[in-house]
């Protein structure tokens, strides 16, 4: 071995820029769990119980929603907030029911946010009232863990999903106090069994409210109004 | 695509820590995510990416940490690991809130986290660089 195999001794050099690492524990959904409280500490101030429908596009919840709005008018104050990514489409069919609605564009975003809500419930006069529909926009998978502020989550599934919507989307379920299975005049032409669909949920939460509905035929839309007033 | 706004938190919130710590880059963030979530791991990854450019975040490492769920019951006491559904359409099997001890609902007690966890990042040394022999 030569002598020069000390030049393979390797040169440290300084480096220009010092390394740290530090612990941060920061949330990074505090920021709109934050504003949601804000939102339900205001909703509680007046008596007003808000509800979160959530739910897949062509599901049916702004169907649904006019068909609640329908019953419940005159027996209480009632107002729908709707987002909707580009349209008004949704806001135009139940406007014409008379009751308080703002639309909540997101433009591009995929969920309502706690801080979109709250700028929305500046809008309204809340004195008289007593229940806000929140109409959030049509997707499975994003809104999830996004909190609002209200009360409670709907999500309002439809037999023409198919039968798999439950197994799917699991997380979504997680959190809902009630489920809706919509169109079921349709289950027996699209051969969903709204057994096994009830039986998914309550496999996800056993205490989920599953609710069974048609706005076509009506049937289920007393039984998810009262269980509405009821939360 | 709400992973997209999990990433803009990130860099928001990164940003004003590296202000702060007068961090000259970020080397890596470290997030801690629960199961209970439903946060796509290559999603976010993406979205940190396109995100992260042109920012003291560009080409930071995302190390992405999942934390275990856990639930307790309020019928009969049981706190622990949840039941799993494997019966689920998912990649992995999915997390419930039905109690494995007594099946009746139980109350999620851990993996709702999404946090950041470290940062770790370069600080430009105010001292000149020294010249190392030749």
């Amino acid at each position: 071995m030569s002598a020069r195999a000390g030049l393979m001794i390797p040169t440290i050099e300084a480096s220009p820029e010092e390394i740290y690492d530090i612990e941060l524990e920061h949330s990074l959904l505090e920021a709109n769990e934050k504003l949601a409280r804000e939102n339900r500490a205001l909703l509680d101030r007046h008596g007003i119980t808000a509800i979160d429908f959530m739910g897949a596009i062509g599901s049916g919840k702004t169907t649904l929603i006019t068909r609640l709005v329908e019953r419940l008018k005159d027996q209480i104050g009632i107002a729908v907030f709707n987002g909707d990514a580009t349209t008004s489409d949704d806001a135009d069919a139940i406007a014409k029911q008379n009751v308080p609605i703002v639309q909540i564009a997101t433009v591009n975003g995929c969920h309502l946010d706690a801080n979109l809500v709250g700028k929305a419930l500046g809008k309204i006069e809340l004195d008289d009232l007593r229940l806000i529909c929140i109409e959030n926009i049509g997707n499975l998978i994003c809104p999830a863990e996004f909190p609002l502020g209200s009360k409670a989550r709907v999500v309002v599934i439809s037999v023409t999903e198919g039968p798999w919507m439950v197994r799917k989307h699991p997380h979504m379920f997680l959190g809902a106090r009630i489920v809706v299975i919509n169109k079921i005049d349709l289950a027996g032409a699209m051969g969903v069994s709204i057994e096994e669909l009830t039986r998914d949920v309550h496999t996800l939460k056993p205490d989920i409210h599953v609710i069974p509905t048609s706005c076509k035929t009506g049937a289920g839309v007393d039984e998810l109004a009262a269980a509405l007033l009821a939360i | 695509m709400h992973e997209f706004s999990i990433a803009a938190a990130i860099v928001e919130s990164v940003q004003g820590f590296a202000e702060k710590q007068r961090a000259s880059r970020i080397i890596e963030v470290r997030l801690t995510i629960g199961e209970f979530t439903h946060i796509e791991q290559e999603q976010l990854r993406f979205c940190f990416e396109a995100i992260t450019k042109d920012t003291v975040l560009e080409g930071a490492a995302l190390e992405i940490e999942s934390s275990d769920a856990a639930v307790r019951c309020p019928h009969c006491g049981y706190a622990g690991p949840p039941k799993y559904w494997d019966g689920a359409l998912a990649a992995t099997s999915v997390p419930t809130l039905q109690c494995p001890a007594c099946g009746k609902a139980a109350e999620p007690a851990e993996g709702h986290e999404c946090a950041i966890k470290t940062v770790k990042f370069a600080r430009e040394d105010d001292s000149p660089v020294k010249e190392t022999a030749a």
